[in-house]
């Protein structure tokens, strides 16, 4: 059953038109990168998904079932996990509270496995989420969309601002993710770091697809990465990954 | 003198534990539903006049129990049938339904319980006077501050402990990402907006006891408990606790040294935290900080 399958999204905020006929795919066991600049519309696509901001128009198909404009908690409830843009953890909310709030979904991971897999969280399990480092917020982040055992993982910036040894932490648990059976949805502005992780990418510009194909064809397109990667120039930092 | 003071005082702890028991209710239904709900005051009236008509079969004990888990049942109707509706859209819809709600309820109360006062038997024992010297404070007083404290540890025990608790927690901060984890957040607005009416209920019974029964009661009750929110800042429910015992004794306090400003002392001191400290006493702690 193919995780994710996503046609012709028109997705708007008020009156404006954001999403022009966006469709991307997911497939069972893969990382697939999502790339753009700023204001693309990367975000907005992850929320018409997870049915945050419903597409007007368009197809939403998860692990086969039509998710299109579903409420999130049952997009949530099909094993779609969302890291989202700026981590958004309760602020208020102990380490070990954050970790509560998921609905419970049978499968491998728990609170037990979540301190094995990410120990400063277990050190800091009695801080309140505001008094965590970002990126411990980004792994609190990752670790609550974990508890609820999803077999489709979104996750939208998780390098930003982070430091570079941060960043090649975040995405060596991705690859630990995608062999646990995760597919995985990554929205990157890391363009080089994502690329060489991911099996295929999509580029979105001024809300509408202009690449997709695999990661490695479009990395070797140096002319094409260099223009893209324009806007940050921190992602040279940890190409080494 | 200074018995007159001490008088004053515990009479204002035990009205502002009132106030706190309906502001926690408010605060609740205000921090993660973003209603002002004006029908409180009618949901304390609805807990007491319920206890009422149920303490014949089931005594007191009974009715203390019950009564409010009834109003909370028809608070969680209320809230499927028509909160819920107006949710999206701008604050003053939910604001202005429950207000015209507050009087379709006052009149139901008057309609199905009659216009005048009634009073809610109590135990024997609850009527004395604790000892002579302190005739003032009777057992019943003593018995509704204990009543209040346990509601109240029992609240916050629950927000602290529970994955629901927890969950209210997070939805207060952020409720789209809560729904995002996989929580019904239909679901945990109905069961919070029940949860509040439970504590108004309570309240209500508690008042009964104390001043009677009448299709109004609550209407006193309200507007000091806005205040104590405001007072001990929105968003924080220990706040709103200090905020409704803090109003409470300065009313009785001043009604000591000048009568006629009990009144317009809590307005005050509402306008002088807007002035001073508009986030209020404990407005920028986090919930439960
Ligand atoms: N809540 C909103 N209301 C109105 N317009 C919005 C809203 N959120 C985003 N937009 C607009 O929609 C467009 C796409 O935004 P989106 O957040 O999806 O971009 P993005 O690719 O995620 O950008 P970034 O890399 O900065 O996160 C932008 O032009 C943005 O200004
Ligand atoms: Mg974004």
């Amino acid at each position: 059953m193919t995780p994710l399958e996503v046609s012709g999204l028109q997705t708007f905020y008020g009156k404006s038109h954001i999403l022009h006929d966006v469709g991307l795919t997911v497939k069972e066991g893969e990382i697939v990168v999502l790339l753009g600049r700023n204001g693309a519309g990367k975000t907005t696509t992850l929320r018409s998904i997870m049915g945050l901001t419903p597409p007007r128009e368009g197809n939403v198909r998860l692990f086969g079932t039509d998710a299109t404009r579903m409420s999130p908690y049952r997009v949530a409830g099909l094993g779609v996990g969302y890291v989202p843009e700026g981590r958004k953890i309760f602020a208020n909310l102990s380490v070990e509270d954050n970790l509560r709030v998921p609905a419970v979904r049978p499968g491998p991971w728990n609170t037990t496995r979540v301190f094995e897999t990410f120990p400063r969280l277990a050190e800091r399990r009695d801080n309140r989420g505001r008094q965590l480092s970002g990126g411990e917020q980004e792994m609190l982040s990752i670790a609550r969309a974990l508890l609820l055992n999803p077999k489709l993982l979104l996750l939208d910036e998780p390098s930003q601002g982070l430091a570079p040894l941060i960043v090649k932490e975040v995405f060596q648990i991705i690859k630990t993710m995608r062999q646990e059976g995760i597919s995985i949805l990554l929205v990157e502005q890391n363009v080089r770091v994502s690329l060489a992780v991911a099996d295929r990418a999509y580029v979105l510009d001024d809300g509408a697809i202009i690449y997709s194909g695999s990661a490695a064809e479009l990395a070797g397109d140096e002319e094409r990465v260099r223009s893209m990667a324009g806007a940050s120039a921190k992602e040279w930092v940890t190409s080494d990954i | 003198m200074i018995q007159v003071i001490l008088f004053n005082v515990t009479n204002g702890l035990i009205i502002g534990a009132f106030y706190v028991l309906m502001a926690l209710g408010l605060s609740l239904i205000l921090n993660l539903s973003n209603v002002i709900n004006f029908s409180h005051g009618n949901f304390l009236a609805l807990g007491g006049y319920l206890a009422f008509t149920l303490s014949p079969t089931l005594g007191y004990w009974g009715a203390l129990l019950v009564a409010p888990l009834i109003t909370a049942l028809i608070g969680l109707a209320v809230e499927r049938l028509m909160i819920r509706r107006v949710y999206n859209r701008d604050p003053v819809y939910s604001l202005l339904l429950t207000f015209g709600f507050a009087f379709v309820m006052q009149d139901a109360a008057r309609f199905i319980w009659g216009p005048n006062g009634l009073p809610l038997g109590l135990p024997e024992f609850l009527s004395q006077p604790i000892n002579p010297t302190l005739f003032f404070i009777t057992w019943y007083r003593v018995f509704m501050v204990a009543v209040v404290i346990v509601a109240v540890l029992g609240l916050f025990a629950f927000l602290r402990y529970t994955r629901i608790g927890i969950r209210i927690r997070a939805g207060t901060l952020d409720l789209e990402t809560v729904a995002s984890l996989g929580v019904n957040i239909s679901l945990l607005r109905t069961f919070n907006f029940a949860l509040g009416c439970l504590l108004a209920g309570l309240s209500g019974v508690l008042a009964a006891g104390q001043i009677g029964l009448n299709p109004n009661m609550g209407d006193d009750l309200l507007m000091p408990s806005f205040i104590a929110i405001i007072v001990g800042g929105v968003g924080s429910l220990i706040g709103t606790l200090f905020g409704g015992l803090l109003i409470g004794v300065a009313a009785a306090l001043t009604t000591v040294f000048f009568p006629a400003g009990s009144e317009a002392v809590i307005y005050a001191i509402m306008m002088i935290v807007l002035l001073v400290r508009p986030r209020g006493l404990m407005g920028e702690e986090g919930m439960m900080a």
